[in-house]
């Protein structure tokens, strides 16, 4: 029943049958099973537990309670089921290795090195070089001792047993990096040596090397010799050849990069500019790259190749030029612009110039052209799947979420239950999920944009749950050290820049909705939302939403009956039967009766796995201010403080904070009260004048535009009659020097924000309009 | 810069996965689910590699906390632009140990380095050393000419046949190979040496008694000079040991 999907009747069943049987292990196990399958691990724990009481000996409810206990992170109960399955086997290794792998995670390590020597010692003679799961139990007692802090053990335990070792490069890099660590110099150089010898595209090999041979940072021309000696046995090596122009300087660092530079713009390597601009933050090495490039652009014959075919070497050149001048730290788009197409004169097929030209305006602040530019690069190599993924995202950046979708569906199986998106939902394309819910999430659809980070909400979900069936997996093929490292990296599954992306992007989603309940209807036609509450014009607007809304239902459920006639039985690629998803725009999401609380399922994560993320601390006040939670709200104040006191949504936060512990509505409670009193007392004290604070805020950070608008939007908060003032002032930021396109754009957002007129938006945006005259993101809605 | 490391071996960077998929499906449209990557990466984790950017500070943490040991790109989700996925064949049809090169790829934007060849060579040779693989096999696009040029001319790849629709999308596949035996390790040397030392081990333990026979005396001189040439093979370390039975092999 239950594999048939039936859950419930399975569960009735399996409850009647307890009925009849209290005692019968079977129905517990069965129960137990039920659970887990619905991934309840608790209750399932808790159903083996009682089947196990009553039949101590069953190694089929052992095994199944030890698998949940290691999912559960239950070492302890993890230990004792691996022991009573040890004494019952001790013929098989991997009971020993189980246990070594439950007192090693449950940080027991001498435990963990002693079960595993115990074993050792029953064998008589040592194991066939074939054995691969003793090779790797070998290499993983090993592990275990380093991990200990025995690294004097260790090592002499690689020198004894590592030669029978087959994984030869890991026995390398564990003897290297276990000398380099007990200052045994000579033997470390002779490690890193082999080691480069098998790999010389690997940096840490000669930084480790460096430190070995004891080479003095300042001494240059030792350390290139280093280099050069390795460039002299991969010739075809990039890494040996690009290092030294991190540490070089002067006359020698100019050679060194000339030679450098040429040498790949004459093998037209398309990512020379990724593998320079690292450099670019010493302004005399950027200057001088510069430099040295103009220079092959404008004299090509000089570079001694007069006879040969000079175009590649020139087009390279200019792409190099086209790209420099759009880095942010060398930007000049005109003449990115100029160089990008006189490249593409020179090689119209290339698809990474005509790329490079839709970044040149990505930049100018044209999403719309950008795409259009980005498409066609698209077109000059059709097969190829990164430019069509280049192509998508650009139209998604522009929100043209149909368009992209049209152009992924061209590498996807459509055939796949729910047609394109379902594919790239099934094939876990977190990249496309997130960009597609940002941009939903400007066009302020909220239902979709919701849609899309709950799906990668749920692919990490199911990348926690993969793990599951490794417990048994890997013990059966012994790869040990691998499956400890997956758990470990399963516990900090959501610290990834893909979960902390989507989540912040879900909270702000979150967020606008509790702020402005009529985005459930989708957005107001107008731009009336948020607008007078009963106005005529609102009740219009709200009235074309909601059109529009059944509008897109309809045409939905037609795209679903349509690929529903095309295939009668589509399947996924595991091939079960998939159903439809009863929710395509994620209308049922969007019509939550509480934001905030769901905002706190991606929040909640969010603040655990990444507290030094000062944007999800930033989030985290706003939602928990919102639900009344001020001492939660205060810790998300206190986290941002300590990593950047100075921070402008902090500030702006810091103010906001205030004014409501002066203005609640009811008192809180005495403890809360106590607490919150005296921590907030150290960020922004009771007695402090405000506005002087302020003030202080603006005049130590008057450079920086980012500060300037969140100590503008403190002010006017302070003193609504300075509104006009400020408006005037954030105007002016826009004659800064080093503004960026995306702090102007935000600039923009904050006069919605301060609710300033029309006017006020309109003085900004003609102003922001003919700084960056190519622009299309300062258009007023 | 461009930094080549082992998938899940020592140190073993899994917290890559997620991008590695994200190469993937960004170039290519054969694609997988996380859980297959990791079948990968926890069956056999000595033959996949993963070519990263390095971060413009470099690499903030070590194997080790004090910051003695070697750098380690952990926790640190550098931005993954190309990887070859690999496996050992688990029913070879010809009974004969084999790799299989299930996926490789580099960014468009990372061509032209060499990374795909070296992520070969490594995956190559792990998979002589770790499984006596007789060859890896490996499937490409009639079409792919840039990818055939790098298996046939560069690494030596031979093609075996043509697979008609291979691909989802109709397109025919070349089926390529390589042997690696000569990259094999000398496991049957390595036994022996082993097995001899075990035994000059016992006859140490023995050394009290008596030894009156002439014959036996030469024999035990006989495994004298061998155990001098054991010791200098483990001397030398793991690594030269490798490079040495290389040597061995070109010679």
């Amino acid at each position: 029943m239950s594999n048939l999907g039936q859950q419930e009747e399975a569960f009735a069943l399996a409850k009647e049958a307890l009925k009849n049987d209290m005692k019968s292990h079977i129905c517990w196990h069965v129960y137990g099973l039920l659970y887990r399958a619905e991934k309840n691990y608790e209750e399932a724990i808790k159903a083996y537990r009682f089947a196990l009481r009553i039949e101590p000996d069953s190694q089929p409810i052992q095994r199944d309670l030890a698998l949940l206990q290691m999912q559960m992170r239950d070492y302890q109960g993890y230990i004792q089921s691996r022991s009573s399955m040890l004494q019952a086997r001790p013929a098989f290794r991997q009971n020993w290795t189980a246990l070594a792998i439950a007192h090693h995670l449950a940080g027991d390590l001498e435990e963990a090195e002693k079960v595993l020597t115990t074993y050792e010692e029953t064998l008589k003679n040592p194991p066939p070089m074939s054995d691969m799961e003793h090779s790797e139990a070998v290499l993983y007692k090993n592990v275990i001792m380093a991990e200990a802090g025995k690294l004097e053990k260790a090592l002499e335990h690689l020198e004894a047993v590592g030669h029978r070792v087959t994984d030869v490069l890991a026995v390398m890099e564990m003897k290297a990096d276990y000398l380099l660590r007990l200052d045994r110099k000579a033997e470390a150089e002779a490690a890193y040596t082999a080691l480069l010898d098998r790999n010389p595209e690997n940096s840490m090999y000669y930084e480790a090397l460096i430190r070995a041979k004891d080479i003095p940072e300042n001494d240059h021309k030792t350390l290139k010799a280093v280099y050069d000696s390795w460039v002299e046995k991969s010739p075809r090596g990039d890494a040996p050849r690009r290092i030294p122009l991190d540490f070089l300087e002067g006359e020698d660092f100019k050679q060194a990069a000339d030679a450098y530079l040429q040498r790949m713009l004459k093998k037209g390597v398309p990512s020379l500019f990724a593998n320079i601009k690292a450099l670019y933050t010493n302004t005399w090495k950027r200057d001088t790259v510069q430099a040295l490039v103009e220079g092959y652009v404008s004299a090509p014959q000089s570079n001694g190749e007069a006879n040969g075919d000079n175009t590649e070497f020139l087009s390279s050149s200019h792409y190099f030029l086209a790209q420099h001048y759009n880095y942010h730290l060398s930007r000049d788009l005109s003449k990115a612009m100029e160089h990008v197409d006189k490249a593409i004169s020179l090689s119209p097929k290339a698809v990474e110039y005509q790329l490079t030209k839709a970044r040149v305006w990505k930049h100018y602040g044209n999403l719309e052209k950008a795409a259009e530019e980005m498409e066609k690069a698209r077109l000059l190599d059709e097969k190829d799947r990164y430019i069509n993924s280049k192509a998508a995202k650009y139209q998604l950046r522009n929100n043209e979420n149909d368009k992209a979708l049209e152009n992924m569906s061209k590498f996807t199986r459509n055939e796949t239950v729910g047609g394109a998106m379902g594919d790239l939902h099934e094939m876990q394309c977190v990249w496309y999920l997130t960009e597609d819910g940002e941009a939903y999430l400007r066009q302020k659809k909220l239902g979709l944009a919701l849609k899309r980070f709950h799906g990668v909400y749920n692919i990490f979900d199911t990348w926690q749950e993969d793990q599951f069936d490794f417990h048994s997996f890997s013990l059966r093929k012994g790869m040990i050290r691998a499956y400890v490292d997956m758990v470990r990296w399963e516990d900090r599954l959501r610290q990834h820049p893909f979960y902390t992306r989507t989540a912040l992007s879900a909270v702000k989603a979150y967020l606008l909705l509790h702020d402005d309940p009529d985005l459930v209807h989708g957005p107001l036609p107008g731009g009336a939302n948020g607008d007078d509450a009963d106005s005529a014009e609102r009740k219009k607007a709200l009235k074309k939403a909601k059109k529009e809304q059944q509008r897109l239902e309809k045409l939905e459920a037609e795209k679903r009956d349509a690929r529903k006639a095309a295939s009668a039985t589509a399947k996924g690629a595991d091939g079960e039967a998939k159903k439809e998803d009863p929710d395509p725009l994620g209308n049922k999401l969007v019509q939550t009766e509480d934001p905030l609380k769901e905002a706190t399922k991606f929040l909640t994560p969010l603040l655990e796995s990444s507290p030094q993320n000062i944007e999800a601390q930033n989030l985290g006040f706003e939602v928990h201010l919102r639900r009344g939670k001020h001492a939660l709200a205060l810790k998300c104040l206190s986290a941002a403080h300590a990593i950047d006191p100075s921070n402008p949504a902090l500030h702006i936060q810091l103010l906001r904070f205030r004014k409501a512990l002066d203005n609640l509505s009811e008192p809180l409670a005495p403890q809360v009260a106590e607490v919150v009193d005296s921590e907030f007392e150290s960020l922004l004290p009771k007695g402090q004048n405000l506005e002087e604070w302020n003030n202080n805020y603006l005049s130590t950070h008057k450079d920086s535009v980012p500060h300037t608008q969140a100590g503008l939007t403190c002010r006017q908060l302070l003193n609504a009659e300075s509104k006009p003032q400020c408006e005037k002032e954030l105007a002016a930021t826009l004659d800064s020097q080093i503004l960026a396109l995306e702090t102007a754009v935000a600039g923009l957002n904050l006069l919605s924000e301060w609710g300033s007129d029309q006017t006020a938006k309109t003085a900004y945006a003609e102003k922001a309009k003919s700084k960056w005259p190519e622009s299309s993101v300062f258009q007023l809605n | 810069m461009v930094d080549i490391v082992p998938l899940s071996s020592y140190p073993s960077y899994i917290d890559l996965l997620p991008s590695i998929q994200t190469c993937n499906i960004t170039n290519l449209p054969e694609n997988y689910f996380l859980k297959y990557y990791l079948y990968h990466a926890l069956t056999w984790p000595q033959l996949s590699f993963v070519a990263v950017v390095r971060p413009k500070a470099g690499y903030t943490k070590h194997t080790d906390e004090e910051g003695r040991g070697s750098a380690t790109l952990a926790e640190q989700y550098p931005k993954v632009v190309g990887y070859v996925l690999a496996k050992m064949e688990e029913e070879p049809t010809d009974g004969m140990a084999h790799g299989h090169i299930t996926s490789l790829s580099v960014m468009r934007t990372h061509r032209r380095l060499g990374i795909a060849e070296r992520l070969m060579r490594m995956s190559q040779r792990a998979m002589a050393e770790s499984h006596r693989a007789h060859y890896v096999s490996l499937h490409v696009r009639v079409s792919n000419t840039a990818a055939l040029r790098l298996y046939r001319d560069t690494l030596g790849f031979q093609v075996e046949s043509v697979e008609s629709k291979y691909y989802a999308d109709g397109e025919d596949a070349y089926a390529m190979r390589m042997d690696l035996k000569d990259m094999w390790m000398n496991w049957e040397e390595i036994e022996r040496k082993d097995r001899l030392r075990a035994e000059k081990d016992e006859k140490d333990a023995d050394e009290g008694d008596d030894v009156g026979d002439l014959g036996k005396k030469d024999a035990e001189e006989k495994e004298k000079e061998k155990m001098v040439k054991v010791k200098v093979g483990r001397g030398l370390g793991v690594g030269d040991l490798v490079e040495k039975n290389e040597s061995q092999v070109q010679a």
